[in-house]
C-alpha cells in the first residue's frame, strides 16, 4: 500500500460564519483576506507537505483550483516544485504527485507538458502526472470556456501532451482547440514514455471505462468517505475492470480520505471537531451546486441519471451545515485514536480494494502546529499497520514513479 | 392559431448536420431564432404564421433526441454557414429574419455577413454586442439559480407567458428529461456566447442592406436598454422601438404592443 499526504491551500482565517455570506469559490471576496495571514497561510501548506516528506509519506500530492478561498493553488506546480527540489536535496524518496493541472481548462496545454517535464526532471523520475478535466466552476467561470466543449479540450489536451512528451523529432499540431508548427519541448520527463498518469474522478462510467482502457489509475476524489457513495463507485470499477480484462490489482485504484488522529477518541474530538465543521461549511459547502455543472459541463443522459438516481446521496448537498457528529458517522472525516482511525481505514481499504491511500490533514482553520501533530501521529502509527496490507497478494505496482531504476542508471 | 406545426430536417455542412426546423402558417416566409433556452412554440410564433411561413430552426443539439448534434457546429462561424445553407436548401427567397436574444445576435449577423440573404430584420433584445459601461450578465444567470433567471428575463415574473416559458412538469421521469434537456440546450447555445456573446457583430452589423426594427425593453436586466440605441446607431435606417414596462422577453412582458409594433413594421 502507498500512502501520500494531501493538502490543499486554505485560507485558514476565515470570519466565522463565512459561508453565510458568501461562496468559497468565483466570487469569494478578498477583502476578508489579512495578507499577513495569508502569507502564513500559504506557506503553512508548503512547511506540512515537507514535514509529511521527512514523516515518511510515500508521497506529496496537490491540486488545482483559481478563484477559490478552501484551495489557493491556482498552479499546483509551483507548490509541487518547492517540495520537490527541497525533497531531493534532503534526499528524500518522496513521490510528487500533482492531482493536477486540469485540461479541459487550460489554455496552454504545453505549459503543463513542459512544467510536468520539469518537476519530473528536478524530483529525479518522481512525478505522478494527474490529468484532471477540471471542475465546472474552474473551466467554464474561472476560466470561462464553453462548458459544452471541456471533455473535448481535455481529450485533446492530452492527446498532445503524451505525444509531446514522448515524440522524438519536433511535430506540428493541427487540433480542433490548438494549433502549433513546431512541438519540441524542453525538458523531457525522465520516465520515458511518460510518468505514471492518475486521473481524478467522480466516477462516471465513461471515466471509468477511459482509465481502464488506457491503464491509468483512478483517484476518486469524493469528499464523501467510502460509506456513502463509495461502494457504488468501486464497485462499478472492478466490474468495469473485469469486463475490459483488466486485473483487479489495487493500485489501479486511489481514494481521498480525511483524516484526524490524537492520542485518544476524546482529544480528538475536542481538537479536531471545530475545524472540520469549519472546514466542510465554509469550503465545500460554500460551493454554489450550480457552480459545479454549468450547463453544457455534463450530457443530458448524465443530468437526467443525476435526478432520478436513486443510489446513496453523498454529504455535498449537507455540507454547508455539517456537524461534527455528521461528518464522523458517515465517515466524511474519519476522527480519533491511532487505533480507532487505523482500524477504520484497514476495513474499507481491504474491502475496496484501494492500493493508494492519499490522506488529508489539514482542514480549513487548523493552524500548522495541530496539522503537524495530526501527519506526525498518522505516520508514526497509523501507516505503519496500513503499508504492508497488500503484500500477501503480491501485486505489482506499475503505478509508481521509477525513480530508483532511473537514478541507477545516470 | 394558424394550424398545425410541422416537422422537417435539412442535412447542412456536406451532411455531417441534420437541423431540425418546425414549419407553420402560410405566406411571405420568416426565420425564427430562438433565445438561449431552445425553440419554443409561443403565441407569437401563432401570430406571425397567420401571415407568413414561419421556418424556426433549432440550434444544432436543442432537438430533443440528438444532442450530440452540437459537436458538428465546431465554431460560431459554422453555424452561420449553415443557416445560410438552410435558406438555400429550403429554397426560401429572401425570407424576413426574426431572432430574439441569443437568436437576435444570430439574424443580425446573417443580415449582416450575407447582405443579399434576407428580405428585412427584426431583433427582439439581441445579444451580440459588449458596452463596457452596461455589462450583460448572461454568465451570472446562466450559471445561477435556475429560479432566478426569471428576474433576468422579466419585468412581470409572475405573467402567464413567463410562467408558461418556466413550467416543468409535474411527473418525476418527465421532469428530469425536461430539466436536462433545458440545460442542455442552454449549453448548446452558450457555446456560442460565453462568456460574452461578442464576435465582432459589431464591426459587421453596418453592412446590413435591409430594413430592420430593433425592438427593446426599458427594464431588460440581462441586455441593457442603452444596446438598443448601439444597434440603432450601427444599422443605418433602422427603426428602434423601446417599450415601458418590459424587460427581455418583450413578447411576454407586453404582447400587444410589441406585437403592434413587429405586425407594423412587417406590413411595411
Amino acid at each position: 500500500m502507498k500512502v501520500s499526504l494531501f493538502e490543499q491551500v486554505p485560507y485558514r482565517y476565515l470570519p466565522e460564519g463565512f459561508e453565510n455570506q458568501h461562496t468559497s469559490v468565483v466570487t469569494a471576496p478578498y477583502q476578508v483576506v489579512e495578507p499577513a495571514r495569508m502569507t502564513e497561510s500559504l506557506f503553512s501548506a508548503y512547511a506540512e507537505l515537507m514535514h509529511g516528506a521527512r514523516a515518511g509519506f510515500d508521497g506529496i500530492c496537490v491540486t488545482e483550483h483559481s478563484q477559490s478561498s478552501y484551495d489557493i493553488s491556482p498552479n499546483p506546480t509551483l507548490l509541487a516544485s518547492a517540495v520537490a527540489c527541497a525533497a531531493r536535496a534532503e534526499q528524500l524518496d518522496v513521490a510528487i504527485t500533482v492531482l493536477g493541472r486540469s485540461l479541459g481548462k487550460t489554455r496552454e496545454p504545453l505549459k503543463i507538458a513542459e512544467e510536468y517535464a520539469l518537476l519530473d526532471c528536478v524530483s529525479g523520475g518522481r512525478l505522478i502526472a494527474g490529468f484532471p478535466v477540471g471542475l465546472s466552476y474552474d473551466a467554464n467561470l474561472n476560466a470561462s470556456l464553453p462548458a459544452v466543449e471541456t471533455r473535448e479540450r481535455y481529450r485533446e489536451h492530452r492527446e498532445l501532451i503524451l505525444k509531446a512528451w514522448s515524440e522524438p523529432r519536433p511535430f506540428p499540431w493541427n487540433g480542433r482547440f490548438e494549433k502549433y508548427g513546431q512541438v519540441n519541448i524542453w525538458p523531457r520527463p525522465v520516465q520515458q514514455p511518460h510518468p505514471p498518469i492518475w486521473i481524478p474522478g467522480t466516477g462516471s462510467p465513461g471515466t471509468l471505462r477511459d482509465i481502464l482502457q488506457h491503464d491509468y489509475v483512478f483517484v476518486y476524489l469524493s469528499w464523501d468517505g467510502p460509506k456513502l457513495t463509495g461502494r457504488q463507485v468501486f464497485d462499478r470499477y472492478w466490474e468495469l475492470a473485469d469486463e475490459l480484462g483488466r486485473d483487479r490489482n489495487p493500485y489501479r485504484l486511489a481514494f481521498l480520505q480525511v483524516i484526524a488522529v490524537s492520542e485518544t477518541d476524546e482529544r480528538a474530538e475536542r481538537e479536531y471537531a471545530r475545524h472540520l465543521e469549519a472546514h466542510y461549511r465554509s469550503g465545500l459547502g460554500a460551493i454554489p451546486h450550480t457552480a459545479m455543472a454549468v450547463p453544457g459541463y455534463a450530457e443530458p443522459a448524465a443530468i437526467e441519471g443525476m435526478l432520478r438516481s436513486t443510489g446513496p446521496a453523498g454529504m455535498l448537498s449537507r455540507m454547508k451545515t455539517a456537524t461534527y457528529a455528521e461528518i464522523v458517522d458517515s465517515q466524511v472525516a474519519i476522527v480519533g485514536s491511532p487505533a480507532t482511525v487505523a482500524d477504520q481505514i484497514e476495513a474499507f481499504v481491504r474491502e475496496f480494494r484501494i492500493g493508494n491511500l492519499l490522506v488529508m490533514l489539514q482542514n480549513g482553520s487548523m493552524p500548522r502546529d495541530l496539522t503537524e501533530k495530526n501527519i506526525s501521529l498518522f505516520a508514526e502509527e497509523v501507516l505503519p499497520r496500513l503499508r504492508p496490507v497488500w503484500d500477501a497478494e503480491g501485486w505489482e505496482n506499475h503505478w509508481w514513479p521509477r525513480a530508483a531504476a532511473i537514478e541507477g542508471a545516470v | 392559431m394558424a394550424g398545425a406545426v410541422r416537422d422537417e430536417t435539412v442535412e447542412v455542412c456536406d451532411s455531417r448536420l441534420r437541423l431540425h426546423v418546425k414549419i407553420a402558417g402560410d405566406g411571405p416566409p420568416l426565420l425564427f431564432f430562438h433565445p438561449l433556452s431552445g425553440l419554443a412554440w409561443s403565441p407569437l410564433l401563432d401570430r406571425l404564421a397567420e401571415r407568413h411561413t414561419v421556418y424556426a430552426p433549432e440550434h444544432p443539439g436543442t432537438s430533443p433526441g440528438d444532442p450530440q448534434a452540437i459537436r458538428e457546429v465546431q465554431t460560431y462561424w459554422e453555424l452561420l454557414l449553415s443557416y445560410e445553407e438552410l435558406v438555400s436548401k429550403l429554397g426560401l427567397e429572401r425570407p424576413v429574419g426574426l431572432g430574439q436574444s441569443f437568436g437576435g445576435m444570430v439574424a443580425a449577423d446573417l443580415a449582416a455577413s450575407f447582405p443579399q440573404l434576407l428580405s428585412s430584420l427584426v431583433l427582439l433584445s439581441p445579444l451580440g454586442l459588449w458596452l463596457d459601461d452596461a455589462p450583460i450578465p448572461l454568465m451570472e444567470m446562466v450559471s445561477g439559480l435556475p429560479a432566478d433567471v426569471p428576474t433576468y428575463l422579466y419585468a412581470h415574473p409572475d405573467s402567464e407567458a413567463a410562467r408558461a416559458a418556466q413550467a416543468i412538469p409535474a411527473d418525476p421521469a418527465q421532469q428530469a428529461k425536461a430539466i436536462a434537456q433545458a440545460t442542455w440546450n442552454v449549453g448548446c447555445t452558450t457555446k456560442f456566447a460565453w462568456p460574452i456573446a461578442d464576435h465582432g457583430l459589431g464591426r459587421r452589423l453596418h453592412r446590413v442592406q435591409v430594413p430592420a426594427l430593433i425592438v427593446w425593453g426599458r427594464e431588460d436586466a440581462l441586455v441593457p436598454v442603452g444596446y438598443a440605441k448601439e444597434f440603432g446607431r450601427r444599422i443605418a435606417g433602422s427603426r428602434v422601438e423601446v417599450l415601458d414596462d418590459c424587460g427581455h422577453v418583450v413578447q411576454a412582458d407586453q404582447p400587444e404592443r410589441s406585437w403592434t409594433a413587429i405586425s407594423r413594421f412587417l406590413a411595411g
